[in-house]
């Protein structure tokens, strides 16, 4: 089993040192499986020492450890962080409340999270209601002075006004700077309010990938709100998911198994009682590895070592690993068979109909591997894809949980593989080296920047869409609706100016300016001089 | 687990000796046997040097720096005096950036590493002589150090200095475990410094823990780079340290101090600080 995660801790170790994550890498899908080394970095987890010259990589100066080479890009364009991500975790919870201690600004996304959770609220067929954040609106006096006042009031007046179940606390890069004590207001205040009171410690410069804001949210829940004294549900499986359709109800039934959603969209309760449970798995190993480890470890509750159900090879075998763990082998072969029967006819339609189609995926790293396979299912061609960010091993460190060399060895390379954080100005390059008739973009500001490139987008936002075997012909159709509106789009190409330069629409490498930064020097002495002149 | 961790912050005024004092109490507490970790928390990164025999040390900042976020605990902590586990914080250049956030940064790495073994005694965190922002005052947050030892002298400045302290302590105190041990006194060799720390002591509610006298001997060692202990361990300073050690050890006096108003902290200077010419048995407080 991979080294524990230690759950005493305040703070999650972050994603970069935890996992080796990295943002910005380009080149075949094939390469990145073969420099991640999931296999060394599993024995690591372990404990095993690997030396350095077995490692491979890019090793740091005297420093033991190598991590995956990455490129270094000199601009963000755009992106979120870790503090964002709480926010829509935990303040996407039905009956907690989440007080962010910061400046307003830190609040700013929160009126765009509720659009979300209301969505989430209504595909799971749960009350719809607004997130309950607050924010404790940190002024100049609050830097100088310290505002832990200021907190303790706004904890007070969330449980008066709303008796939640618990409270969490947010960092932010303000409040983290001054070293507000969150921890021990968090714990003084507890026996108070009489609510678990959990501090979050999420500033956005802890991390360069918004996703330990996940493993943040889920480190919380488990250290406060698990239940340490469990009554076993044995029809009772963990998905960590975010907002998407109950689907997995649909494909979990014929296994006699309830589904616990967790953590966006759920109660404290729901919470609580993922120690019951007999397994946990997710519909994104980026998202659900921390807890699903974390439940492993310190509550046994297993975690599936599978594939993520995506395409026939995935779904077949994420069913197969539960069927272990519930006892149902020999149904599930006969659930399985039964079910690629069913959607067969409607998968070689809708194959008949991507004929000769090409496409892109755009999102999140593990779910973009089980987004390929449900495209590449359908006979879609994929040659590109860009993921926000690559781990290169998983909590769990699970021996079937490689997504990415699952996906290579089932359905094959993919020739541009890029890892890119939400960079919108690499887009005139990224789609210019691929061709492709449509994309698939989960972060919802990227799709239309996609369509004004020309390309229809479609904005996933409900990520359940494309998962079991349902999930091949729910996406091929959607699709088939998007591809109608290839005119549209070109239209729209045509009106719409971008607000780069010719120079750079000119380039053909997205990580020109990673790999040779100068020649940004060298467009602005020229572009200066073109000026004066 | 034979006995817990006992995890001991010193804070005291600039340039009074707690780096000196916290290594030659180190050491006298590994020959009682025990496990230390110190962890310096000063940007100048002075903290272990008679420990490691000599600056040896990369800072886990310079190491952040360098490394990015590869960094294995063995990149930041070195073995010293006895096995006695060396980290320093290390910070920014001067005048640049947060050293406060610096030690933040620090201490949540160690922890993630996992520096804090179970076969540790103690952990000394040698902090930097004013706790100017919420950075400085991490070492005695919740779950780090419980005990507080302020090093003073009977120099003005320096009880000024502790009393200061003994504020940040008294509300760190009432919000969560952390006490103040005592105080020590590195003795500068003013006048009736022993009964006037002693009395200064009694009035914040605590002890004058020990009374470190002033000798060469800990001049000598430190241009050595090492201990008293280390150096010549059959000199009566490295007894005096022996002392301290044990009486750290053996102590159970743990208190929220009642700091002074400035008046009467001047009125105890005036006392024992003019009237030198009295024999000690003539004036009690």
């Amino acid at each position: 089993m991979a080294k524990k995660i230690n759950l005493e801790m305040t703070s999650v170790e972050n994603r970069e040192m935890r996992l080796g994550t990295i943002i910005a890498w380009d080149g075949a899908a094939s390469d990145l499986v073969k420099e991640s080394d999931y296999e060394g970095r599993k024995e690591k987890k372990k404990g095993n020492d690997i030396p350095r010259e077995k490692q491979g990589g890019c090793c740091g100066n005297g420093s033991k450890a190598c991590r995956l080479c990455e490129l270094k890009t000199p601009l963000n364009q755009q992106t979120m962080c870790a503090n964002a991500i709480v926010e829509c975790q935990i303040g996407n919870l039905t009956d907690c409340i989440l007080i962010q201690h910061s400046p307003i600004g830190c609040a700013a996304d929160n009126a765009w999270f509720n659009l979300a959770f209301k969505m989430g609220l209504t595909r799971r067929h749960k009350p719809v209601q607004n997130l309950k954040i607050f924010c404790t609106n940190l002024l100049e006096k609050d830097m100088v002075f310290g505002a832990s006042d200021k907190l303790r009031q706004a904890i007070r007046d969330a449980k008066e006004r709303f008796a939640p179940k618990a409270i969490f606390i947010s960092m932010a890069c303000a409040t983290a700077i001054i070293g507000e004590d969150i921890d021990s207001i968090a714990d003084e205040m507890e026996p108070e309010v009489g609510v678990p009171v959990i501090p979050l410690h999420c500033e956005g410069f802890r991390s360069k990938h918004w996703s330990t804001g996940f493993d943040i949210s889920q480190h919380g829940v488990a250290q406060k709100i698990v239940k340490r004294n469990p009554k076993k549900q044995k029809d009772l499986i963990n998905i960590v998911a975010l907002w998407g359709t109950d689907y997995f109800t649909d494909i979990l039934k014929p296994l006699g198994l309830r589904v616990n959603y967790m953590i966006d969209c759920a109660n404290y309760d729901e919470l609580a009682q993922a120690s019951e449970a007999v397994a946990t798995s997710t519909f994104c190993h980026t998202l659900g590895s921390y807890m699903a480890t974390v439940l492993e470890q310190h509550f046994g509750v297993p975690q599936i070592d599978a594939p993520q159900p995506y395409g026939f090879a995935g779904t077949d075998a994420w069913l197969r690993a539960i069927a272990k763990i519930v006892g149902k082998e020999k149904e599930t072969e006969e659930y399985i068979k039964s079910e690629h029967e069913r959607v067969m006819p409607k998968i070689l339609e809708l194959r008949e109909k991507f004929k000769g189609v090409k496409g892109f995926v755009m999102t999140g790293s593990a779910y973009a591997h089980g987004l390929i396979s449900v495209l590449r299912e359908l006979g879609i061609e994929v040659d590109g894809s860009v993921v926000f960010h690559h781990d290169p091993v998983y909590d769990g460190a699970a021996e079937n949980q490689n997504s990415l060399k699952h996906l290579v060895d089932n359905y094959g390379d993919i020739p541009h593989y890029t890892v890119s954080k939400t960079q919108a100005y690499q887009l005139p390059q990224v789609f210019r080296r691929v061709k492709t008739d449509f994309v698939i973009i989960r972060h919802q500001g990227l799709a239309p920047e996609a369509a004004k490139l020309g390309i229809p987008a479609l904005a996933m936002g409900d990520e359940h869409i494309p998962v079991g075997y349902d999930g091949m012909i729910r996406t091929g159709e959607i699709l088939l609706d998007i591809l109608a509106r290839k005119r549209f789009n070109q239209v729209l190409q045509r009106h719409v100016e971008l607000p780069y330069t010719k120079w750079w629409q000119s380039q053909d490498d997205p990580f020109i300016l990673s790999k040779e930064p100068e020649i940004l020097d060298k467009a602005l002495s020229e572009k200066l001089k073109k000026k004066g002149a | 687990m034979a006995k817990e961790l006992r995890q001991i912050a010193i804070y005291g005024k600039g340039g009074i000796g707690k780096s000196t004092t916290t290594q030659n109490l180190t050491a006298g507490l590994v020959e009682r046997g025990n496990k230390v970790m110190v962890v310096g928390c000063d940007p100048k990164a002075d903290s272990t040097r008679l420990l490691l025999g000599g600056l040896a040390q990369r800072t886990v900042l310079d190491t952040l720096r360098e490394n990015g976020e590869d960094i294995e605990l063995e990149d930041i902590l070195k073995e010293g005096y006895g096995g006695t586990r060396c980290v320093e914080s290390g910070g920014p250049e001067p005048g640049v950036g947060c050293a406060g956030r610096g030690i933040i940064t620090s201490i949540g790495l160690l922890e993630r590493l996992g520096a804090y073994t179970d076969d540790l005694d103690y952990v000394f965190y040698d902090v930097l002589g004013d706790v100017v922002c919420g950075g400085f005052a991490m070492p005695i947050r919740e779950g780090k150090a419980k005990e507080i030892y302020i090093v003073a002298s009977g120099e003005m400045m320096a009880l000024y200095a502790a009393n200061n302290i003994s504020k940040g302590i008294a509300r760190y105190a009432k919000q969560g475990g952390v006490r103040l041990g005592g105080i020590i006194c590195n003795s500068r060799n003013v006048d009736r410094e022993r009964e006037l720390v002693d009395a200064f002591a009694k009035e914040l509610g605590t002890q004058l823990i020990h009374f470190v006298p002033r000798d060469n001997e800990v001049q000598r060692a430190e241009i050595r780079k090492k201990t008293v202990i280390d150096h010549k361990p059959d000199a009566h300073q490295a007894d005096e340290y022996r002392e301290l050690a044990r009486k750290i050890e053996e102590n159970t006096q743990f208190v929220i101090p009642k700091p002074l108003t400035q008046e009467r902290l001047e009125e105890i200077l005036l006392e024992y600080g003019l009237f030198d010419s009295i024999k000690e048995n003539d004036y009690h407080i």
